[in-house]
């Protein structure tokens, strides 16, 4: 469970409490015209986009849709109600909670993490400082993500992971974007932070490196999606930097990252792999042989350190279990499609 | 007999009015000299700790005096309702709450209503020019209020007496 408090012990059930958490963040307007949406069409939302001057978009599963000035979804562009200056102007207020001076390097990533760990994502111009940016100014278009988590994804994947001496193997999940990589990582931290008792799994230390805020949606430090009782969250902390601080300071049997890639994490990554400490982490890529050729990926897969990979992909809905392969052997455990 | 207590009475009336704008008076730069402090405690949470506005208001709102406080605490508990107010109007409403109970005269208030429009809505370093901006008008706003009750809380304290007294004369 996570630390935030007794409203947050319970999991959400009710997908509509999702958009309901958003609410309080959107300027009074938009607020009742989406509030007012039917529970079929909120169960779907997964996106609102404001663009200043141009329709307002919700973003659903299979579609987007637009809403009318009196608040009806509408499919025609023309009827749809345009964001005015005054709407985005008001939208970044409530999703900075009025203090944007609190959060400049949350501006310079592009995204706030809202609470209840859904993400708003900001653009506007770049303010630059040798090179680099600096700020964000005159912000003019927000997508509000909705997150949705999903206990119970990594069920199905957990029992090949385990390596029947109270510990997990190193494992990448190896997946293209929006295949649900990350639900999956989130649900497999959480799995393996409480432990699994029908499998006789007891728990481990889990320390997570939540660089871009996606695996435990840390508001003001404290995470919003549940990762275990045995969890500690970096958030916001580079990948690299922090897989070493976690090493140090919170003596973790496992850690857990995201999308590694760079060099950089690769160096830290081998560091963590000589300390014994078991790894959990994910990469983009479509299979294992896109992922060897990685240039610094692949060293790490090549030199056999990495015992488990499971595959993502859509070709059954976002998330299926393509495969899982042992790092050893590299064959196929005989897992399709699950 | 009752022309006697009526006189005593419009004398006491004229005295206690006297009295209570003299009063004014001097709670003015009292009041100001609070009210500087605690943008400067304001300051201090957003230059050095960040911390988030509905916070930072809370947090003043608890080290000032009660007077003050209640601009800050009402500023914090509007923001803190997630009513989908800005910071601005929520600093506008308390503004409105505080103005009845201070000594303040309007002037000091549109300078609080000038650093409300800015406050939240850009970085720490223009967060810090604002309320050093408000903080100066005030100094320049307490220097003037101190003279002023100098000059006013004696003349007041008597005039009003004086003018019971003149009243009582004029119809006796």
């Amino acid at each position: 469970m996570s630390l935030a408090g007794p409203s947050r012990l319970v999991p959400r059930q009710s997908v509509d409490s999702a958009v309901n958490e958003i609410l309080p963040v959107l300027p009074g307007n938009v607020r009742s015209m989406i509030a007012a949406l039917s529970g079929s069409i909120l169960e779907k939302v997964k996106e609102i986009r404001f663009r200043q001057g141009k329709p307002l978009i919700l973003g659903l599963s299979n579609q987007d849709i637009f809403l009318s000035v009196e608040g009806r979804p509408t499919k025609q562009a023309n009827e749809a109600y345009v964001v005015t200056p005054a709407d985005m102007e008001r939208l970044i207020q409530l999703i900075s909670s009025s203090s944007l001076y609190a959060l400049e390097e949350e501006l310079r990533n592009g995204f706030i993490t809202l609470p209840g760990g859904h993400r708003a994502g900001i653009t506007g111009k770049a303010v630059l400082e040798g090179g680099k940016v600096k700020a964000l100014k005159y912000l003019s278009g927000c997508n509000i993500r909705i997150s949705r988590e999903i206990n119970g994804v990594a069920t199905g994947v957990l029992p090949y992971l385990l390596d029947g001496a109270g510990s997990i193997f190193h494992t990448i999940l190896v997946s293209p974007p929006c295949c649900g990589k990350t639900t999956m990582l989130r649900d497999l931290v959480r799995q393996i932070s409480n432990g699994v008792p029908e499998l006789g799994f007891p728990g481990l230390t889990v320390g997570v490196v939540d660089e871009r805020s996606e695996i435990a949606g840390c508001h003001k430090g404290i995470p919003q999606r549940d990762v275990g009782i045995r969890t500690d969250v970096l958030d916001g902390c580079p990948k690299a930097e922090g897989m070493m601080m976690l090493l140090r300071s919170m003596s973790p049997q496992v850690i857990a990252a995201d999308e590694i890639g760079r060099r950089e994490d690769v160096d830290a990554l081998e560091e963590v792999l000589n300390a014994g400490v078991k790894i959990l982490i994910t990469a983009h890529g479509k299979n294992l042989a896109e992922l060897i050729e990685r240039p610094a990926l692949g060293q790490i897969i090549r030199s056999k350190m990495i015992e488990r990979f499971v595959i993502l992909g859509r070709s059954r809905g976002v998330g299926t279990v393509e495969d899982i392969i042992d790092g050893k052997s590299m064959r196929s455990m005989g897992v399709k499609k699950c | 007999m009752l022309k006697m207590v009526g006189a005593t009475l419009v004398v006491l009336a004229g005295g206690l009015s006297g009295l209570a704008v003299a009063g004014n008076y001097s709670r003015r730069p009292r009041e100001l000299r609070s009210l500087r402090s605690a943008l400067q405690m304001l300051e201090t949470e957003i230059a050095y700790g960040a911390t988030y506005l509905p916070e930072a208001l809370s947090q003043v709102s608890r080290r000032c005096d009660r007077i003050t406080s209640i601009l800050f605490s009402e500023a914090a508990a509007e923001l803190s309702s997630m009513s989908g107010i800005t910071a601005s109007e929520a600093w506008e409403k308390a503004l409105v709450k505080y103005y009845q109970v201070t000594a303040l005269n309007s002037h000091d208030v549109s300078i609080l209503r000038n650093l409300g429009a800015s406050l939240g809505i850009s970085d720490r370093e223009d967060q810090i020019k604002h309320l050093r901006l408000a903080m100066e008008q005030i100094d320049a706003e307490t220097a003037l209020a101190e003279d002023e009750s100098a000059r006013n809380v004696k003349l007041w304290s008597y005039l009003g007496f004086l003018g019971g007294l003149l009243i009582v004369l004029l119809l006796y």
